[in-house]
């Protein structure tokens, strides 16, 4: 206990210092949303790996890969090559240059002002504003589990007090306090992740021993998952079984693409002063993902090796089936007391990083893109940090809400959901909009909306894992899903993804292009 | 393969060094290009 109080209380004091200083130097609207444009690399690299990689990606993929195996290794290529060198060179420049040129100061705004559409803008916000608790609980739930399990208190008093501390700093800084905390705890990840991830290939037996170790343990998977296509954790599942379709479209894919389309990160672009300071902040981001979910990937594939040797069981049986559960139970059981204090202080960096960037966009959302453009129909008013702080709280209340009322294992699902929705929704409308000057207004808002409606359509009515939990296809067809195998298992984002595109170009082709003046002002700077 | 049974989990293990090791040396030959006079942005 005295090892927690110290560590949190230094953590803490440092972290709202930070964002103290954050507050400080925060004196415009632009200082407040987009940190005045002037970003460092490292903060950016830093800051950006920080947001995209949270408790989600330790407790809840750390959880997934403890079940699934190594297969999860291909989420991290993904992460890496899509979530930061083609989000960073493809998206990136464009969109700072883009978002300079509109002086567009959220990720929805971008749009909005790309396809002189208030509407684009609007319904864009409104979808974060909805759907984005859902990740911010995911994120939340992981910190949460890890408390309940070192602590012993329940998970409901966990959950409420970390968002009430979380809730506390965020609220004031702006994104500079949200940046300067971030780059001060992704420098905390990744130093305790690298910890983590040599202790365990150290007490697997190193690194080909403990791989081995892992493949004698194929006997040992549950017969379940075996008639399911699991075919051991390291070597992937069957191909198109159920496990495989799971896999590769829902954990790797859902979320290894879907990240294009994340507001929060999205809005980082465009905080930074020239395309010298995205090539420059590429190395640090990179390597902050590869050791951050590289190894919290493979220590939760090498949690069965560990728990295997000192307790002849897997993990799984360990935690009784809740996945989310692993990674606290292998910290909590198998590292000095001192160090699962510190373990506990870097899942709250991971949160709280996460957590501030989720809240500021969500609270952005409302101001700017709802409440401002929609709403009042472009007028600015004097008091929109306020009404962004408003947003904050909102969004505190309805994540509070989500968070008590989700099932256990959750945690990665509910972030490929969020992911793999804003995928199939935005990146069409966010690619031709930096790079094809015939894109339509008409056309922005078809593929839109239809990104989303196929995505929440295929949810409720054929991706089993929601369609069961909703429970609405039941009701009017007295089944969980439409259709069978395969297709109760397929991602709703590689139904609804291609469509978009495909709605998206046929569209354009048909309606009226928008006005010259405003495609010549947002490629100005291209 | 590295202790690995799938040739697969062996490809998508070496690539994540791989994706990293591109993104630094993509960012090392790039650390001077991009800037606002440079580009003429």
């Amino acid at each position: 206990m005295f090892y927690l109080i110290t560590f949190t209380l230094v953590y803490l004091v440092i972290t709202v210092y930070l964002s103290y200083l954050g507050y400080r130097r925060t004196t415009t609207v632009s200082d407040y949303m987009l940190a005045g444009r002037q970003v460092h690399p490292v903060t950016m690299g830093l800051s950006y790996g920080a947001t995209h990689i949270s408790t989600s990606a330790i407790i809840g993929f750390g959880g997934v890969s403890a079940l699934y195996g190594f297969s999860l290794s291909w989420l991290t290529v993904l992460n890496i090559m899509i979530g930061i060198w083609i989000a960073f060179v493809v998206f990136g420049k464009r969109t700072r240059k883009m978002g300079k040129a509109l002086d567009a100061h959220t990720f929805p705004e971008l749009l909005g002002r790309r396809y002189e559409s208030r509407f684009v803008q609007g319904f864009s916000g409104l979808v974060v504003l909805i759907f984005m608790p859902v990740y911010t609980a995911a994120v939340l739930i992981g910190i949460s589990r890890f408390i309940e399990v070192y602590l012993n208190v329940p998970f409901s008093t966990a959950y409420l007090a970390f968002l009430l501390i979380t809730a506390c700093y965020v609220i004031w800084g702006g994104l500079k306090g949200v940046l300067y905390t971030s780059v001060f705890q992704g420098i905390i990840m990744v130093v305790v992740m690298a910890a983590v991830g040599i202790y365990t290939y150290h007490a697997a037996g190193g690194i080909v021993n403990a791989h081995e170790a892992l493949t004698k343990l194929t006997p040992l998977i549950p017969q379940y998952l075996k008639e399911a296509g699991h075919r051991g954790f390291t070597s992937m599942p069957a191909a198109a079984s159920p496990v495989w379709w799971y896999v590769i479209t829902t954990m790797i894919m859902g979320v290894g693409i879907g990240v294009i389309g994340q507001p929060q990160l999205n809005i980082r672009f465009m905080t930074l002063k020239s395309d010298r300071e995205i090539n420059r902040s590429i190395p640090f981001a990179a390597i902050f993902v590869l050791l951050t979910t590289g190894i919290a990937f493979a220590v939760g594939a090498l949690t069965n090796v560990i728990f295997y040797n000192n307790y002849t069981e897997l993990p799984i049986t360990a935690v009784q089936g809740n996945i989310d559960k692993i990674i606290p139970l292998y910290i909590d059981r198998f590292y000095p007391r001192w160090f699962v204090a510190l373990f506990l202080v870097t899942l709250m960096s991971a949160a709280m990083s996460a957590n501030s960037s989720q809240f500021h966009t969500l609270g952005t959302s409302l101001s700017r893109d709802i409440f401002e453009q929609a709403l009042l129909r472009g007028k600015s008013v004097a008091e929109i940090t306020i009404v962004t702080r408003v947003g904050i709280v909102f969004s505190i209340f309805s994540t509070l809400f989500i968070g008590l009322i989700l099932p256990e294992s959750i945690i990665a699902v509910a972030t490929a959901f969020f992911f793999s929705l804003c995928g199939a929704t935005f990146i069409p409308a966010y690619l031709f909009g930096l790079y094809w000057r015939n894109g339509t207004k008409a056309a922005a808002k078809a593929s839109i909306l239809c990104g989303f409606f196929v995505s929440l359509f295929w949810m409720l009515f054929f991706h089993e894992q929601e369609s069961q939990a909703f429970g609405m296809c039941r009701f009017f067809f007295r089944s969980d899903t439409l259709a069978g195998h395969p297709w109760n298992m397929i991602d709703p984002q590689i139904i609804a993804l291609p469509i978009s595109f495909i709605v998206f170009i046929v569209v354009s082709l048909v309606t009226r292009p928008v006005r010259e003046e405003t495609v010549k002002n947002a490629f100005r700077h291209v | 393969m590295l202790g690995f049974q799938d040739i697969w989990i062996f490809t998508g293990f070496i690539l994540t060094f791989v994706s990293a090791i591109f993104c630094v040396i993509y960012g090392i030959i790039n650390w001077h290009k991009g800037s606002m006079e440079k580009d003429g942005d």
